[in-house]
């Protein structure tokens, strides 16, 4: 469309010029003969100029235009998982345990999902451990529980939520020893 | 441990991949089943398969009816983009002879149905 334009323009400035070219009247001028023929051209009838916006917006993912979809969202049939492990896979959802060494509570402030275990069997000869489970080592981390639980429903998946007691942290300070409540201290006898 | 199934039925505003209402996808899909129903002579002709029109007509009806109950636009459209794909790859010979034969799943075993069976299958 802006070849076009560009033509068309060029064609009027063509035009003009070889008007301007005529005026003197110079006698080897060829200008009345393409001044026609540009004419002509000009009286084409082509197809009408298209806005440039309505080309741009054609597809309704591009444009603006929304709709409204009620109900859970399920992609099961679409995400190209085989119908067998989305019907009757089970996902636990729950918080990484904490690591025993000197980590605190680090990487434990964040929610897991993993499948149920099956198909796995321990090597006969080494002793390693081999599954035949497509999805058995695959482990997603969610911010909150409720981003998990979103996305098992909509990978039509059933869940289960393994909600980690809260523990109190024990008081550990040397007074304690002598408290005289507590059977923390030590007879002397 | 606790099962719960979020029954949480919200509408909501989103962008459409290609149809705008319910009756523009159904459009859609029609026009896909014929699509695909007009090629079967063409298929079974052209393709060395063991089935005949009949066989395939069916298979295209059950394929169909195998998502019936989705309701949602946009994944009935995606849906209809697969189809449309595999449909050129059958008619324009990017499949071959395993890959049609694909669709009766003649090869997958049948899964056990009694308690012993799905037992020792370690599935259920």
């Amino acid at each position: 469309m802006a070849s076009r334009i560009l033509s068309q323009t060029s064609l009027k400035f063509l035009r003009n010029a070889s008007k301007v070219s005529r005026q003197p009247a110079a006698p080897f001028s060829v200008g009345a003969v393409h001044s026609d023929k540009i004419d002509d051209e000009l009286k084409k009838r082509e197809a009408p100029l298209v806005p440039v916006d309505s080309m741009t917006q054609t597809h309704p993912h591009q444009s603006g235009v929304t709709i409204s979809v009620t109900g859970v969202e399920d992609v099961g049939v679409i995400s190209g998982v085989p119908e067998e492990h989305i019907k009757n896979r089970l996902v636990r959802i729950c918080k990484p345990a904490r690591n025993s060494m000197q980590s605190g509570s680090a990487n434990t402030h964040h929610w897991e999902m993993e499948f149920e275990s099956r198909e796995r069997w321990e090597n006969p000869l080494m002793g390693w451990s081999s599954t035949a489970d497509p999805l058995s080592n695959l482990k997603v981390s969610f911010a909150s529980e409720a981003e998990a639980i979103e996305f098992c429903e909509k990978n039509g998946w059933q869940w289960f939520i393994e909600v980690p007691k809260e523990t109190k942290p024990k008081v550990k300070n040397y007074g304690v020893n002598f408290s005289w409540n507590k059977r923390t201290r030590v007879s002397t006898k | 441990m606790a099962t719960v199934k979020a029954a949480s039925v919200v509408t909501r505003q989103v962008r459409p991949i290609l149809s705008l209402t319910q009756e523009d996808s159904r459009r859609r899909v029609l026009a896909l089943y014929k699509a695909w129903y007009r090629q079967i002579p063409h298929i079974v002709s052209e393709i060395d398969i063991p089935k005949n029109q009949k066989q395939c007509q069916e298979k295209l009806r059950e394929e169909f009816l195998k998502h019936k109950d989705v309701k949602d636009i946009r994944v009935i459209d995606m849906l209809i983009i697969k189809g449309q794909m595999e449909l050129k790859e059958t008619v324009t010979k990017w499949k071959q002879v395993g890959h049609v034969m694909a669709y009766w799943k003649d090869t997958v075993n049948k899964k056990p149905t009694d308690f012993l069976g799905k037992f020792l299958d370690g599935k259920d």
